[in-house]
Order: C-alpha cells, then structure tokens, then sequence
C-alpha cells in the first residue's frame, strides 16, 4: 500500500524537485549585457516553447499511430499531450508578454512568431472541444486524429517563421549553423536545464493525465451500465392473487 | 516597474499556473475515483 502511494506521488517529486534546481540555475545566471535581468525569463519561456513543440508533436505520433493500429492506448497519449501542449502554449505566450512589455515597450504586436503562435494555441483548443462532441471513443479518436495530424503543420511553421519572415522575435538561441548564441557558459546551462526540467514536468504530467483519462473511461462506462435499460425491464410482472 | 519586479511577475506566472495546472489534475483524478468507487 505505501509503495503504491510512493509509486503514485513520483510524478509530484520530480516536478519539484526538477524546477528547484532550474529556478536555482537562472537566478545565479549573471544578467545580460544588453537585456539585464530579464533575460532570465528567458529561461522559463524558451522550455515552455518547446515542451509546446514536444507535446504537439508526440498529438501527431500519437494521432497517425492510432489511424494505423486503431488501439485506443495512442489516441490517449495524443489526447493527454495535447492538453499539456494548450498550457505550454498559453504559458509561453504569457511570459512573452511580460517579456515584450518592458522590453519592446508593447505587450503584443502582430509579428510572425507571435501570430502563428497564436493561431497554434487556438487550433489545439479546438483539438480539445473536438473532443468534447462525442461520447463514442472510436469517433472522437478517428476525428480528433485527424486535426491531430493537421494541426502538427504548424510546428515547424511557428519555429521557422523567424527565418521564413522578417521578424521583431529574435531567431533561435540554441540550434542554430553557427552554434549557440549564448557565450556564457553559466546561462546556458540555465538554459537547457530549463528546458530538461521542464521536460520532465511535461513526463510527469503526462503520466498523471493518462492516469485521469483511464479513470475518465471507467467512469463513462459505470455511468452508461446505469442508464442502459434492464432486460424485461417493460414486462410488467402479473399481480399474484388477483380474481 | 523594475527588471526584478517583471521577472518575479513571470516567475509567479510560470510556476503559479503550472501548481494550478497540476492541482486540477490531482482533484480530477480524486472525482473519478470517487465516482467510480475506487479507494486505493
């Protein structure tokens, strides 16, 4: 019985413990030369951008794997992700903000980057309300697949479209032909522990969603086993004794 | 507001969100397990 509760709780402990040591790292990070102290929210909106990236992109394995086997298990792993992808969205568009304030002097502008975004955020919200219309698993799989695939266009679209188009979001940081643009090795290890703390983060909740989605479906087939009507429920039974 | 004040604000965003993110999670899971009569 505890080492269930332990099994159970591991996900909770490696979120912790995983965004301890990243909050560490970029607050010992030296500031930057040209953007200060904000260049530390740089170091949680990059790994919310790319667990958005990652969890997208595992909606796309997830929905095409289903398609071809039709086991359910790949429309969960798709289903759950896709939840944890909407947050990492909406998280990096957030911090973005807060960034882009001081920084560009306006909250939001139209730019590439940030539009295609945008649109990225609502396509998924859309995944989650498609969702939503239908009781039956093997319908909502089938269609939720299918955007599920569709949507996963968008992922290099987003990423590129800083080289693509002339944009005020700088290019990329970390996987560029000429290496990284950060020298200091102390903020890029701030860095890419973000990003794997962050990645852990998205493993644990992954975990605890799936777990969710399976008591979701024990829960709908309880609640269907109850309405269905008994068997002879209509025969209504002869009254005993009656002349 | 200072660069400290934007980056404690992002801070809070980032970790306050992702607390209530697991947080309705966790009690999701505790209403299907009841619902379902499963007490592990």
């Amino acid at each position: 019985m505890q080492s269930q509760v332990r099994i159970r709780r591991w996900p909770w402990v490696a979120i912790a413990l995983s965004l301890a040591v990243a909050f560490t790292l970029s607050m010992i990070s030296p500031a930057d030369s040209v953007q200060g102290d904000l260049v530390r929210i740089m170091y949680v909106h990059v790994p919310a951008a790319w667990l958005a990236y990652t969890a997208f992109f595992v909606t796309f394995v997830g929905s095409v794997a289903y398609l071809v086997t039709k086991n359910l298990r790949w429309d969960r792993i798709a289903a759950a992700s896709a939840e944890i992808g909407v947050y990492f969205t909406g998280l990096a568009l957030s911090l973005g903000m807060i960034w882009a304030k001081p920084t560009w002097g306006v909250w939001w502008t139209w730019d590439a980057r940030l539009t295609f975004t945008f649109i990225m955020f609502f396509v998924y919200l859309g995944y989650l309300a498609l969702r939503r219309t239908t009781d039956d698993p093997i319908a909502r799989a089938s269609r939720s697949s299918v955007l599920g695939i569709l949507g996963a266009i968008q992922i290099p679209l987003v990423h590129f479209s800083v080289l693509w188009w002339r944009t005020l979001h700088q290019p990329p940081s970390l996987i560029r032909p000429d290496g990284p643009a950060i020298q200091d090795s102390l903020m890029l290890a701030a860095l890419i522990v973000g990003v794997l703390a962050f990645t852990i983060v998205y493993v644990a909740l992954m975990v605890k969603r799936i777990e969710l989605i399976h008591l979701e479906e024990k829960r709908l087939a309880v609640e269907q086993s109850i309405r269905r009507p008994v068997a002879g429920e209509a025969v209504t039974a002869p009254e005993l004794g009656a002349s | 507001m200072s660069d400290w004040g934007w980056v404690t604000f992002a801070y809070g965003v980032a970790y306050g969100s992702l607390a209530l993110y697991a947080l309705s999670i966790v009690l999701r899971i505790r209403t299907a397990r009841r619902e379902i009569g499963d007490n592990e």
